[in-house]
């Protein structure tokens, strides 16, 4: 058998395994009087490949749990699973190479570097890892081309649209092809047009690459083009519903 | 590289603040290179102003001078006031009678008269002393001089009892003069270094034999020149050369080869004042103390104390320098740190989110720190370049301003049997030297170095404002 079946069989074994599983997750913030409980004793799964929308007001806890999701923060009790491993037992170093090398961001602000033209944006999600410039510039190169920037490769943020900032942060989430994106109201600060185009791309990216998808919003719309809907509020999972493309299904 | 691009895009981009730090640092580092500069320029200024008053290779000199009379007033002192041992010791050195001046004595009331006399106010030692001296435990060399004082006195006898001015009445030219040890010029009161026209001596005493130095500003205000001739004491000269005046010590209007000079005047075999090298600074003090205890009544004086009592704008520049300078350039540099480091914390606040970003895309902590750590040294280097350039350009405006300063050297022994007359001695020497701000390769080393320095603490300030960024609350942080 060869070294590259064995890691196709090892790839498989891990798909198999959900993305997350949360288990009974406590979030807190602040201190005293100001002490906020942004999710409460969350369970949850989410399978390998999914798409997910995750909707609910502001302050429902949305982004705590994505940046649970994303390896960014830790719960102050319950666990937290990525494929099984759990997350807890984890140090920084080992959590930021998971980000590195399973996990892309899209963000609201995009958050993009204004110092940086296009491609070294996505070059930058590119960086810690160790492969020569050619390859690296190459890479980043074919990412801007999939979301449909490549003449715009060497234009500085200034010079770009929001909608083609956001691609630019998407070709950036999938440069180092993760298993799963998070995306935090990736639409929010964009027009109705543009935040179509996002979610398209991010629609159509997540079918080609199989990837699990999960997408912070409080728009209906972009909710609708989720295979589920997870609905959010005070901290508290409120709805977990899956879509049948021809309307919602309470689960 | 990427992180090099990345560097170099932040601190392109913007301009602004790399130009801030930068220029934060530069003008402190600017403040310690022309600081410094100045400082160096003084030193240099200092060592050329007391140059040609110890010779370039002399570190003690000798004399002995006559103990002081306790008062001294207007008109002629009363040389009976000098101990009896003094005036024994002169009476015998000056066999003609060095005292003695009495008109009466050269002719007839009525008649004129030209008397040349020859005067000393040290008392002198046999040329084997210095012989022995320089024998001494660290001595290298010593050398020999004879330093006198001519005066010729001209005028008409008066008829007895007639009061006599002699201010008025004579005509009275004084010249010192300094036989000078041509075989040992850089251990001579005159040294070729501080020939400004002309030659030096030749080097052996009978070539030497008919030749004169002229100080500088005797020359001047007397017309004399390189090629002239001039007359000491009933002879005539060549004059080879002109000097430029010593700051301190004996100074003197004429410098001759020493042997003519002792038979001129005398004092064949004698000489007083003795220069002498030391084989190390370190001996200087305890041979100073060797020669005190062996020519008794001798004067020792080293370079260093001469230094101490160099006097005039030249060292209230250098105090100036060394106290309100490097204070100005201590409090510039830690104010240029503290803008650096306030700075490069205040992008790091500013870049939160960005950083928080790079966090969250699978940047390590170190990376992270070192990338911000490394525009802060750039800015710093930049800072740094821009500072030594600074500097240079600040110490060429000085060292084009030729700022003169002078230096004066209080003279340890004053009166003297000079005095006599009126004449008083040729009095302490001061000079003037161009104040320059050499700045060397050294100094703009540790110039750049300083403001790396500056970026790189400011960095290490910002770096671990940046290390201790959660990414989660690094990305809820708006902008």
């Amino acid at each position: 058998m060869s070294k590259g079946d064995e890691t196709a069989r090892a790839e498989v074994a891990e798909s198999a395994a959900p993305s997350y599983e949360l288990g009974a997750v406590t979030c807190i913030y602040g201190e005293g009087r100001t002490l906020v409980t942004a999710l409460a004793s969350l369970d949850l799964t989410i399978g390998s490949g999914e798409f997910v929308a995750v909707l609910g007001p502001s302050g429902s806890g949305k982004t705590t749990l994505l940046q649970l999701l994303g390896a960014l923060d830790r719960p102050a009790t319950g666990t937290v699973r990525f494929e099984g491993r759990p997350l807890e037992h984890l140090g920084e170093a080992e959590l930021a190479a998971l980000r590195l090398s399973a996990l892309g961001f899209v963000f609201q602000q995009f958050n993009l570097i204004p110092t940086l033209t296009a491609a070294e944006n996505v070059e930058a999600a590119l960086a810690p890892l160790r492969m020569n410039g050619v390859d690296r510039r190459q890479l980043a190169g074919d990412h801007l081309k999939a979301v449909g920037l490549e003449p715009r490769a060497r234009h500085l943020l200034t010079q770009l649209s929001g909608g083609e900032q956001q691609r630019v942060a998407i070709a950036r989430a999938l440069a180092r092809a993760p298993r799963v994106v998070l995306a935090d109201e990736p639409t929010g600060n964009l027009d109705t047009k543009s935040g179509e185009m996002v979610i398209d791309l991010l629609g159509s990216l997540h079918r080609e690459l199989e990837i699990t998808l999960v997408l912070v919003t409080h728009d209906q719309w972009v909710a609708e083009r989720a295979d589920r809907v997870l609905r959010l509020d005070d901290g508290r999972l409120t709805g977990d519903s899956v879509a049948d493309r021809a309307g919602m299904t309470a689960r | 590289m990427f992180y090099i691009r990345f560097l170099g895009a932040e601190l392109r981009r913007r301009p602004g603040r790399t130009a801030l730090t930068a220029l934060g640092l530069a003008v402190g580092v600017g403040l310690v290179v022309v600081v410094s500069a100045l400082s160096a320029g003084l030193d240099e200024a200092q060592s050329e102003a007391l140059e040609p008053l110890t010779g370039v290779g002399t570190d003690v000199r000798v004399s002995r001078p006559l103990s002081q009379p306790k008062e001294t007033g207007a008109g002629p002192p009363d040389f009976g006031s000098l101990p009896e041992k003094e005036q024994r010791l002169l009476r015998k050195e000056n066999p003609e009678g060095l005292f003695h001046f009495e008109p009466s004595e050269l002719g007839e009331p009525g008649e004129r008269f030209t008397e040349l006399q020859t005067l000393s106010s040290e008392l002198s030692f046999p040329e084997s002393t210095v012989a022995r001296i320089s024998r001494l435990d660290g001595a290298q060399d010593a050398a020999a001089a004879l330093s006198l004082q001519t005066l010729r006195i001209e005028g008409e006898v008066a008829a007895p009892g007639t009061v006599v001015n002699p201010h008025t009445s004579y005509d009275i030219t004084s010249l010192n003069v300094t036989g000078v040890n041509v075989e040992k010029p850089s251990l001579a009161p005159v040294t070729p270094g501080q020939v400004t026209k002309g030659e030096y001596f030749a080097r052996t005493p009978e070539k030497a034999r008919d030749e004169a130095i002229i100080d500088i500003g005797y020359a001047r205000q007397n017309g004399i020149a390189v090629g002239d001739r001039t007359n000491v004491a009933g002879k005539r000269f060549d004059v080879v050369g002109l000097s430029a005046a010593p700051v301190g010590g004996t100074a003197s209007n004429v410098y001759l080869e020493l042997d003519r000079l002792q038979r001129l005047s005398d004092r064949e075999g004698r000489a007083n004042v003795m220069l002498v090298r030391a084989d190390s600074t370190a001996s200087v003090d305890p041979l100073s103390r060797e020669i005190g205890d062996q020519l008794p009544g001798a004067v020792v004086t080293t370079a260093s104390d001469l230094a101490n009592r160099v006097g005039g704008s030249l060292v209230d520049a250098k105090n100036l320098s060394s106290k309100l300078g490097t204070a100005l350039a201590i409090v510039a540099l830690g104010a240029a740190f503290l803008i650096a480091t306030l700075l490069a914390l205040s992008s790091v606040q500013k870049r939160t989110r960005e950083l928080g970003t790079l966090k969250a895309l699978g940047w390590r902590k170190r990376l992270v720190v070192r990338q911000v750590t490394a525009e802060s040294v750039l800015q710093g280097l930049l800072g740094g370049i821009a500072g030594a350039a600074l500097g240079i350009a600040a110490a060429a405006v000085i060292g084009a301003l030729e700022l003169e300063l002078d230096a004066s050297v209080a003279q340890a022994q004053s009166g003297g049997i000079g005095a006599a007359f009126g004449q008083g001695r040729v009095a302490a020497a001061s000079t003037e030297v161009v104040l320059g701000a050499p700045v060397d390769i050294g100094l703009l080393v540790v110039a750049v170095a300083l403001a790396v320095l500056g970026g790189l603490l400011a960095g290490a300030a910002g770096g671990l404002r940046a290390a201790r960024l959660r990414p989660a609350e690094a990305l809820r942080s708006l902008e």
